[in-house]
């Protein structure tokens, strides 16, 4: 009798045992080692050189220059990122929402980005950005608009990688939106329409609560991506020019061989960030979501 | 104040034409109950009042202004939908509210009316809950709540009672048809149940095809159909219609109006026949009787007979229905009812 019940508490636990064995070697083992390096003067060539120092990695990080610009740059990247893709793809996928041949062919179009590999849209684009023979500049020229150097300059640099990652990333939210925007029984809109609602005020009340928890969910993977990003920058400007493009990700991958220590130390730092981040969008915004 | 005129209406979805050249006057403050099968374009009426989905020719008007190009909102209509069509991110209040946000009703005036209507429909308690958290029964409610707040002067509902239960149905049919008394507001209702449209409306438009049958109260729908299908539209079980012989016309009564007996008697219809089924309901009892001319209903008040038992359907005259070759009714004042009573007494005691 008791064995069974034993056997009855232990069933779920053996059921998701090897799920949960992957998770502990792939998820917690790393995050947990890469918490013990960030303690460690660590040597790579010799591991009985290294060193345990506490949080002397950590107090590096904070009173290093090179650190707050990467962090700053990847803020503002991001914030950059997240409003308008946001905002771009809110207003593509309700110019697309209405069905139609032309508006599913756009859809399609739009979306070829994103089965594309980064890296490959990274370097046409780094030819089309180039200053003098690459075609943005070409068209700007061709409409007698002022041009700009785009990537060369650490004025432009950060603005460039910005508009690329847009570009990639948009037709996947745009779907998703689009979806969402379908999703809305139409009888709600008639109802409304008797209801006396502008145009405008029909969107604000009805169809942005309607997809709040789409743009909830575009809004945290994308803030959670943009902090990450490295291929873009690895890519089209290696951090440059001047530091002005160099993100955290980038900056610890710039210190992986030098001092690996300190650099686990930021990926602690970088883990911290993005979940107090999420956490305050959860705080702030959660009420304002509306699910079914 | 607001009656509804269609002046050859036609409306076509993608050239497939659901309703054609169709005039209607929908009398102002009156309960008026559209009502056919389901596909035969009572919902694309109804819209068209609403300015949904405008006609496709044609003229609509509402309290004899020509409303074809006014929008939906500024019609003086309120509509309850088939599925409710509640915003459901916003609470109860801002449900009911909305309308009135956008008519620009100030603050104060818009408490006072949200309170009175919820109060009224009972859903006070309510105010600030979400619409996914109430009952089906509830979310009706706040549909109704939302239409009437607005005291538009014309109310549309399309099958508003179809998802409730039955007996929550029977008592919304009650709870409505006062609400038409103390509103006086001109309602249209859409249902395609014949029982409701019997007990609710002042006047009947029965609808098949896209094609108005009668336009008619209750009770001369039912007594005084105006064709064939009409006939067997309204009532339950339907109308008994045979055939009366060469000419083409059509003989019909009521399960009601039909007397079975053991002997003969001398009604000008009557034939034997033998109880096919018998279904007791309590207050009466249905009998399917089966003859050599077809099989009828026969509803009776008392239950005398049993399956299997040889009776004799008799019919008095003054319970006779006739349709001719077209289906439409004769008259009794026309010249082929007496041919036709003739040849059906004839057939009887030939
Ligand atoms: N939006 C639409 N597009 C195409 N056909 C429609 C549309 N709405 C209704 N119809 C057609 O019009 C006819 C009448 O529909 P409807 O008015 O909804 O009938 P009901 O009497 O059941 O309410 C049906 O044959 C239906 O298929
Ligand atoms: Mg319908």
């Amino acid at each position: 009798m008791d064995k069974q019940r034993l056997g009855e508490t232990l069933r779920p636990y053996l059921m998701i045992a090897p799920a949960m064995a992957g998770i502990f070697l792939f998820v917690l083992y790393p995050v947990v080692f890469l918490g013990y390096l960030s303690l460690y003067d660590y040597n790579l060539m010799n591991k009985a050189k290294s060193k345990f120092i506490g949080f002397d990695n950590f107090a590096e990080i904070f009173s290093r220059e090179d650190f707050y610009k990467s962090l700053s740059n990847t803020v503002f990247y991001t914030a950059g990122v997240v409003i308008l893709t946001l905002l771009l793809s809110l207003l593509l996928a309700v110019w697309l929402g209405k069905k139609s041949k032309f508006n599913v062919f756009v859809q399609a179009g739009i979306f070829t980005p994103h089965v594309v590999s980064i890296v490959s849209i990274a370097l046409v684009w780094l030819w089309m950005m180039e200053p003098n023979l690459g075609f943005l500049n070409y068209v700007l020229k061709a409409f007698g608009l002022p041009t700009s150097e785009w990537l060369q300059s650490s004025k432009s640099a950060l603005m460039s990688v910005i508009l690329v990652s847009v570009w990639q990333g948009i037709g996947y939210y745009v779907l998703i939106l689009v979806a969402a925007l379908q999703s809305i029984s139409p009888s709600i809109y008639e109802a409304a329409a008797l209801d006396n609602a502008s145009k405008l005020r029909t969107f604000w009340k009805i169809t942005l609560p309607m997809i709040s928890p789409q743009l909830f969910f575009i809004l945290v993977i994308m803030t959670i991506g943009s902090f990450k990003v490295f291929d873009t920058v690895k890519v089209m400007t290696g951090g440059g020019p001047n530091n002005a493009t160099n993100t955290l990700v980038y900056y610890i991958y710039e210190n992986r061989t030098t001092n690996i220590g300190y650099a686990s130390a930021t990926g602690v730092v970088l883990m911290a960030i993005i979940a107090l981040l999420t956490f305050v969008y959860f705080r702030l915004l959660s009420r304002k979501v509306h699910y079914q | 104040m607001a009656s509804i005129a269609f002046k050859r209406v036609s409306k076509a979805f993608d050239k497939h034409e659901v309703i054609k050249d169709l005039d209607l006057t929908i009398e102002d403050g009156k309960f008026t109950v559209l009502v056919g099968p389901s596909g035969c374009g009572k919902t694309t009426l109804l819209r068209m009042i609403a300015g949904l989905d405008p006609q496709t020719s044609g003229s609509v008007l509402i309290g004899g202004k020509d409303v074809s190009r006014i929008a939906p909102g500024k019609r003086g209509v309120a509509m309850v939908f088939q599925n409710y069509a509640i915003y459901p991110t916003m609470s109860v209040r801002e449900n009911i509210e909305f309308g009135l946000v956008n008519n620009k009703v100030r603050k104060a005036e818009r408490e006072e009316l949200v309170e009175g209507i919820s109060k009224a429909v009972g859903l006070y308690e309510y105010l600030e809950r979400k619409p996914s958290t109430l009952s089906g029964g509830q979310r009706q409610r706040v549909a109704l709540a939302r239409a009437m707040v607005k005291k538009p002067s014309v109310f549309l509902m399309d099958e508003p009672l179809s998802n409730l239960d039955a007996k929550l149905r029977v008592q919304m049919r009650i709870e409505l048809i006062e609400l038409h008394k103390k509103l006086g507001a001109t309602f249209v209702y859409v249902t395609h149940d014949q029982v409701e449209a019997m007990s609710m409306a002042d006047t009947i438009v029965l609808m098949n095809k896209g094609v108005i049958q009668q336009e008619a109260p209750p009770d001369e729908m039912y007594r005084r159909p105006s064709n064939r299908f009409t006939a067997q539209f309204i009532g339950t079980p339907p109308m008994n219609v045979g055939e009366l012989g060469e000419s083409g016309s059509l003989f019909g009564f009521r399960p009601e109006s039909a007397v079975l007996s053991e002997a003969q008697g001398d009604e000008p219809f009557s034939v034997r026949g033998v109880i096919a089924t018998r279904e007791m309901l309590g207050s009466e009892t249905i009998y399917q009787v089966r003859s050599g001319s077809g099989n009828y209903m026969v509803k009776c008040s008392e239950d005398l007979f049993a399956a299997g038992q040889e009776v004799y359907v008799g019919v008095p005259a003054a319970k006779l229905h006739f349709f001719g070759e077209d289906e439409r009714r004769i008259d009794e004042k026309e010249s082929s009812y007496g041919k036709c009573m003739e040849a059906l007494r004839g057939r009887s005691h030939g």
